[in-house]
């Protein structure tokens, strides 16, 4: 049976709670794990304090409430699964480098920041910042995936640095910006300069998008590759578009105020 | 008016970023009042002449009743250390001594620092720190820039003297004649009051500023931009050709941007791209890019929050050590998520200026203010103090818009104390406070080194 945390008092302020990891918890007795300490705002609390603790750990954690003002959860794991049943806090995932989260709710911003692997799976939405850098840092995601099924908000994949993000609902503006190599797909709608700054890397439309001035138009193909990707986000879960399989994209090649070796490849099946 | 007429020199002015030293007061000291001005501007005029003191206000009150100054301190103490998530903002019209009382507070409260920057110029402070800066004082401005941007910014109507003392038509050691060995350049999507002075007025679509910089990058670095950049921005590639030739065979260019670049969609990206074409300028020639700071000390803020915590706004006690994160420890996000649950604000109003959710938020937690005069979150707060005005009243440091601190000297005294002497009272009493629960806590070892350092 999984390890159970329950949300039992709702936080006044935020919570910060970066012990809830398996690489943290997984060696803890449920009186241990409930001493350990959280953040409540300025004051250190117990886990005890905010959650119920039930089961034992076996590479699982489901967290159940709701956690939209909860921080830090599954902060640098580095293996296991966190379910979380509900929606959850900002920082969620951030520099993880392996395992699993499952969102089934709506993630916050930065959400899986600076990940350098694993994968997280948001069936809501997510917010800001996902897969980037934070401020002042050269290098946002380093590796894993970050599945979207519903919509993201600005500067998607900031200085993303390898791994694939992939959205089904709509990215805001700056996706993708100083990305330095990785992929992005998007199924909605773009915001405005995309991949603006970007060195290397791809970003995948399915819509018209604005593309800034110092993107040059090379050619019309039919990648191969995005089968391959297609296939994958379809196994898991997102609705692919048969015609996406093999239509053919329009490849933009930018930014040339920097390196020119990123791409965007819009689909041009319409 | 009354023969008792006090002459104050070289004061300053501290209505704007350009924190005019060179002002002549005329203050009449049976009135408390200034009556004449020599060589203000407008809107420093307006700041001088209207300066009264009301007889009436209270120094100190709390839920809008009158209390001594000792009780008002205590209460503000004890809401802070109560809090959990205790914000501090504003510091802007402040001096840099109480700012630095302002940030010590914050620090041993464990709470959240955060000034108006966060809501004008806080993306240029996150461009600085993402792209770097190319600076200069004002006065290598005046004595040396022969090309001069402004984007996005109208100092004819904002800070009026700028043209005048730095930019335009000041003469310096290379610039003996003024305006003629300078071209102006003004990129702005509206014709504005600024316009006239203009060699050049660029006017781009609105929300198009990113596109251009980026263009204007590409053709510096030689490279080609699309076809239908006009199309897009309403800029012909000619101007923009034109413009990069200018930049690169200038002796000396600056960029002065203002909020017209900072707040539009896209915020330190544009800011950002604006630092980096200066950046890419320098392989040909030197060019540097400058805010144009609105409020007096909006700059010492900066400083004064940087030297303190390493950072220069939205920065984060929570955990004992400062975190910098905007969109997380910005006080309008702080109040819109509902998270903070007690505020000081020191020298601002949001109560007047924020979305309505962050509003809702503030009126529902303590506040403690201090401010000059009565405003919508004076009047609301908890503890309200009232402080006398830096520059007219209180002496203290001020940095100009270039970094560059200016000591006030001030005109008249008043009743009312200064913010720093309250932030002093404050900060006494959070410390004693802390230190009890500490204390109390049984701290040891380190805590309890810690909980003295803070004592002392
Ligand atoms: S330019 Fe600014 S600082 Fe100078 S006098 Fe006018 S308002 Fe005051």
């Amino acid at each position: 049976m999984a390890l159970k945390l329950k949300l039992h008092t709702q936080p006044d302020v935020p919570l910060e709670v970066d012990c809830i990891s398996p690489d943290r918890l997984q060696s803890l007795s449920n009186s241990e794990i409930s001493k350990q300490t959280i953040f409540h705002g300025n004051r250190q609390v117990n886990l005890g304090d905010f959650f119920d603790c039930i089961g034992d750990f076996d590479n699982e954690i489901i967290i159940e409430g709701d956690c939209s003002n909860i921080k830090h959860i599954g902060t640098a794991m580095s293996f296991g699964q966190i379910t979380i049943e509900g929606d959850v806090g900002t920082h969620t995932g951030a520099v993880m480098s392996g395992g699993e989260i499952n969102i089934e709710g709506s993630g916050a911003d930065w959400l899986g920041a600076e990940m350098l692997g694993g994968r997280i799976t948001v069936k809501g939405d997510a917010g800001h910042m996902v897969g980037s850098a934070y401020r002042g840092s050269a290098q946002g995601m380093q590796g894993g995936e970050i599945i979207v099924h519903g919509n993201v908000r600005n500067e998607m994949g900031h200085a993303m640095r390898r791994g694939l993000i992939a959205v089904g609902g709509n990215a805001d503006d700056f996706a993708g910006v100083n990305m330095l190599a990785g992929t992005i797909i998007v199924l909605g709608d773009m915001g405005i300069r995309t991949g603006a700054g970007m060195k290397r890397g791809s970003i995948i439309c399915q819509n018209i998008i604005d593309i800034l001035p110092t993107f040059s138009r090379s050619c019309d193909y039919q990648p191969s590759f995005l089968r391959q990707y297609y296939k994958y986000l379809k196994s898991m879960g997102l609705t692919i578009n048969d015609s996406f399989l093999d239509g053919p994209f329009e490849r933009w090649c930018g930014d040339s105020v920097e390196l020119n070796r990123g791409e965007i490849l819009l689909y041009a099946g319409k | 008016m009354s023969e008792n007429i006090k002459i104050v020199k070289n004061a300053t002015c501290t209505f704007c970023g350009c924190v005019c030293d060179d002002m002549e007061l005329h203050v009449d000291l049976d009135e408390n009042r200034i009556v004449k001005t020599k060589k203000a501007c407008v809107l420093g005029k307006a700041w001088f002449l209207e300066h009264t003191i009301e007889k009436d206000a209270h120094a100190a009150m709390i839920d809008g009743k009158k209390v001594s100054m000792e009780e008002a301190i205590e209460e503000a103490a004890q809401t802070l250390v109560k809090a959990k998530f205790p914000i501090t903002y504003g510091l802007s019209d402040s001096t840099s001594e109480a700012q630095r009382q302002a940030v010590a507070i914050s620090d041993i409260v464990k709470g959240n620092v955060d000034t108006t920057s966060s809501v004008c110029h806080g993306p240029t402070g996150m461009a600085f720190q993402g792209v770097g800066e190319s600076t200069s004082t004002l006065g290598e401005v005046k004595n040396r820039a022969d090309l001069v941007i402004y984007w996005g910014a109208n100092p004819a109507e904002s800070h009026p003297r700028h043209f005048g003392r730095y930019s335009v038509t000041a003469k310096g050691m290379f610039t003996p004649n003024g305006k003629k060995d300078r071209t102006v350049v003004i990129v702005d999507v509206r014709k504005t009051k600024s316009s006239p002075v203009a060699d050049i007025n660029i006017r781009p679509k609105i929300g198009k500023d990113f596109e251009i910089l980026w263009a204007l990058r590409a053709l510096v670095k030689g490279k080609k931009v699309a076809d239908d950049i006009e199309e897009q921005t309403g800029i012909s590639l000619e101007t923009l050709e034109d413009l990069v030739e200018r930049m690169k065979n200038c002796r000396f260019g600056v960029f002065f941007f203002g909020m017209g670049l900072t707040m539009p969609r896209g915020r330190h990206f544009n800011t950002g791209a604006l630092l980096a074409l200066a950046t890419d300028l320098n392989e040909f020639t030197h060019f540097v890019a400058k805010p144009l700071r609105g409020h007096g000390n909006v700059t010492g803020a900066d400083n004064v929050v940087s030297w303190q915590t390493g950072y220069p706004f939205s920065v984060n006690f929570n955990r004992g050590y400062p975190r910098f994160n905007p969109g997380e420890f910005s006080t309008v996000d702080l109040l819109s998520k509902g998270e903070a649950d007690a505020a000081m604000i020191i020298a601002s109003d949001p109560a007047s200026n924020f979305p309505k959710k962050a509003i809702e938020h503030l009126k529902s937690i303590p506040v403690i203010s201090l401010d000059t005069k009565s405003t919508l979150t004076s009047k609301d707060a908890h503890v309200a103090f009232r402080v006398s005005t830096y520059g007219i009243n209180t002496t203290g440091t001020v940095y100009r818009m270039d970094d560059v601190p200016i000591t006030l000297n001030p005109a008249f005294d008043s009743p009312f104390p200064g913010d720093e002497e309250v932030l002093k009272g404050i900060k006494k009493r959070v410390q004693e406070l802390m230190l009890a629960r500490h204390n109390a806590n049984g701290a040891r070892g380190e805590a309890k080194v810690a909980a003295a350092r803070i004592q002392e």
